[in-house]
């Protein structure tokens, strides 16, 4: 996974940035988002993936591609969190100026 | 919680972005990431010991295909693939290399290419034989046929090398190995060669025996090539030693008085019995050829050339199996050179002085019979002879004087004699020749010092 995660650096930051601008925008957001039962496929979608790609049973390139895929969407995750984070941040300090 | 689960649900629009991305990652990544992971597997792999090695790379799986020599080294060399960084999953298509029973090797040369066949242990040991091949192949081809096997016996490699050096001596041939069995075949490059393929062999290593071997010497080459255009006589080939090489030279110097000698014999052991004799004989045969060969492969000697005039190719033809020692065996392919233009008495005469320049007509000592070495000289002055048929010729003996007058007389008559019976033999009319001897009467030079005794003795011829 180091190595992986090493040879598609690029591919990864660029996810984390999407990631960035999403968690950034999403705080203040005024949409619902995604629905309970929305969010608790998307978890299960999430948990079946991880499994089959920590189990290996997925063959050839599209095992490659699921790991890929997880990675991304790791990139991303965090890069949401952190931007998130941020935006909270500047938002926090924007209500306690005023 | 409740806040982060708000904020988390407002995430999944930035996923379409990113399902973009991963299938770009996805298109442009999948080939180069195969390529680094055979690549680096390919380097990993290089210090192992395998034969035909193959890697695929599907994703982060790998197929990997070799012929291992060991079931250690096959062990190993999948571990050291499922080391690579980032390799997932290894399919293993190794196999063991079969076991050889028994384990056989054979080099065989010929004129064009060296081959080596058979089986082979292992990679180095292969690159070890193939580079003392390219040592004694001596510019030609190395074909490499061999194949990996397992059940080698022990010490193979320094046998092996100790019979490629064998090859090395033989001028075509063939060894082998059969487990310790060791055979050879061929003909030796050099004489001697197959005596120091056998001493060498006494050092095979330990545990392997000569099964055969046949190898033969190669034949005893004596060679003569006489070029009237050059005007050089020139031998070739072997001698059995010194004495035998001086005595060769000088009959050639005897029987060829025209010619330039060039001396190229070597002296080397395995002459078959006789050889100084058959070779006398058949330089005395090519000496009365215009132009010709002469070559002895061991007791074969075979000659070819053009002979002066019909009668003398007969006589070479029929006459050189008898001179040669028992054993010998002849084949004279002897044709007649096309005769000389016809001239008159005076520049016969001329060419009869000229030839007899360089040299006199030799007899056995006291005695009127023409001495073998001469016949090469008689047969040019019956081809000056049968040049000017409308003359006639006179033959004129003389003697140094040495010995009472009367006998000389008589031996210088006989000697005339002799000679003219030599041109009747060689087909010219009786009525165009005769003899006359005029003893010691008639000196040319001193009868004081051997030199001048020896001009002395000779036979002149007068056109008239």
């Amino acid at each position: 996974m180091l190595f992986l995660a090493e040879f598609h650096w690029a591919w990864l930051a660029a996810a984390g940035v999407v990631g960035l601008l999403m968690g950034w925008v999403g705080v203040v957001h005024r949409s619902g988002g995604l629905s309970r039962r929305g969010l608790q496929w998307a978890a299960a979608v999430l948990l079946l993936a991880a499994a089959s790609a920590f189990a290996r049973i997925v063959p050839g390139r599209f095992g490659y591609w699921l790991d890929l895929g997880l990675l991304m969407f790791a990139a991303y995750i965090i890069g949401c969190a952190i931007g998130a984070w941020l935006r909270e941040l500047v938002v926090a300090d924007h209500r306690s100026a005023s | 919680m409740r806040t982060l689960l708000r904020v988390v649900r407002k995430w999944w629009p930035g996923l379409i972005p990113l399902a973009i991305l991963w299938g770009l990652a996805a298109w442009f990544s999948t080939v180069p990431f195969e390529a680094n992971l055979a690549g680096r597997t390919a380097l990993s792999l290089r210090e192992t010991i395998l034969d035909k090695t193959r890697i695929e790379a599907a994703g982060r799986d790998l197929t990997v295909g070799a012929d291992a020599f060991s079931e250690d080294g096959r062990r190993s060399s999948i571990a050291i693939a499922e080391a690579v960084p980032g390799v997932r999953l290894v399919h293993d298509q190794t196999r063991i290399v079969d076991e050889a029973k028994p384990f056989t090797w054979a080099a065989e040369r010929n004129v064009s290419r060296l081959t080596l066949s058979g089986n082979v242990p292992l990679p180095a040991v292969r690159a070890r034989l193939l580079e003392a091949s390219r040592g004694i192949a001596g510019g030609i081809e190395v074909a490499d046929q061999m194949a990996f096997a397992r059940g080698v016996p022990p010490r193979f490699e320094a046998t092996a090398l100790l019979l490629l050096e064998q090859l090395g001596r033989l001028r075509d041939g063939k060894v082998a190995l059969s487990d310790t069995s060791v055979r050879l075949s061929g003909i030796a490059r050099e004489l001697g060669g197959r005596e120091a393929i056998a001493a060498a062999l006494r050092n095979l290593p330990e545990g392997y025996a000569v099964a055969e071997n046949a190898v033969a010497a190669p034949p005893y080459i004596f060679q003569v090539n006489k070029d009237p255009v050059a005007a050089t006589l020139t031998l070739g080939g072997y001698v059995p030693d010194n004495a035998a090489h001086v005595a060769l030279i000088e009959a050639a110097k005897r029987k060829f008085l025209n010619e330039k000698i060039v001396d190229n014999l070597k002296a080397s052991v395995g002459a078959p019995a006789g050889f100084v004799d058959a070779a006398t004989a058949a330089l005395g045969a090519l000496s009365r050829l215009s132009t010709g060969s002469l070559t002895m492969s061991d007791r074969k000697v075979k000659l070819s050339g053009d002979a002066l005039y019909d009668v003398a190719a007969d006589e070479i033809r029929t006459g050189l199996p008898g001179e040669l020692p028992k054993g010998w065996h002849a084949e004279a392919e002897v044709s007649t050179r096309p005769p000389a233009s016809a001239v008159d008495g005076t520049v016969c005469e001329q060419l009869f002085t000229e030839l007899l320049g360089h040299g006199h007509i030799r007899f056995v000592s006291g005695q009127a019979d023409i001495d073998n070495d001469s016949r090469g000289l008689m047969d040019r002055l019956v081809e000056i002879a049968l040049r000017c048929p409308t003359s006639n010729l006179e033959i004129v003996g003389h003697t140094d004087s040495d010995g009472d007058e009367a006998t000389n007389m008589r031996l210088s008559e006989r000697r005339a004699q002799a000679v003219l019976d030599y041109m009747l033999r060689a087909g010219l009319p009786a009525d165009r020749l005769h003899a006359v001897g005029y003893g010691q009467t008639q000196p040319v030079a001193s009868n004081d010092t051997a030199e001048g005794k020896a001009q002395n003795r000779r036979i002149e011829f007068r056109v008239r």
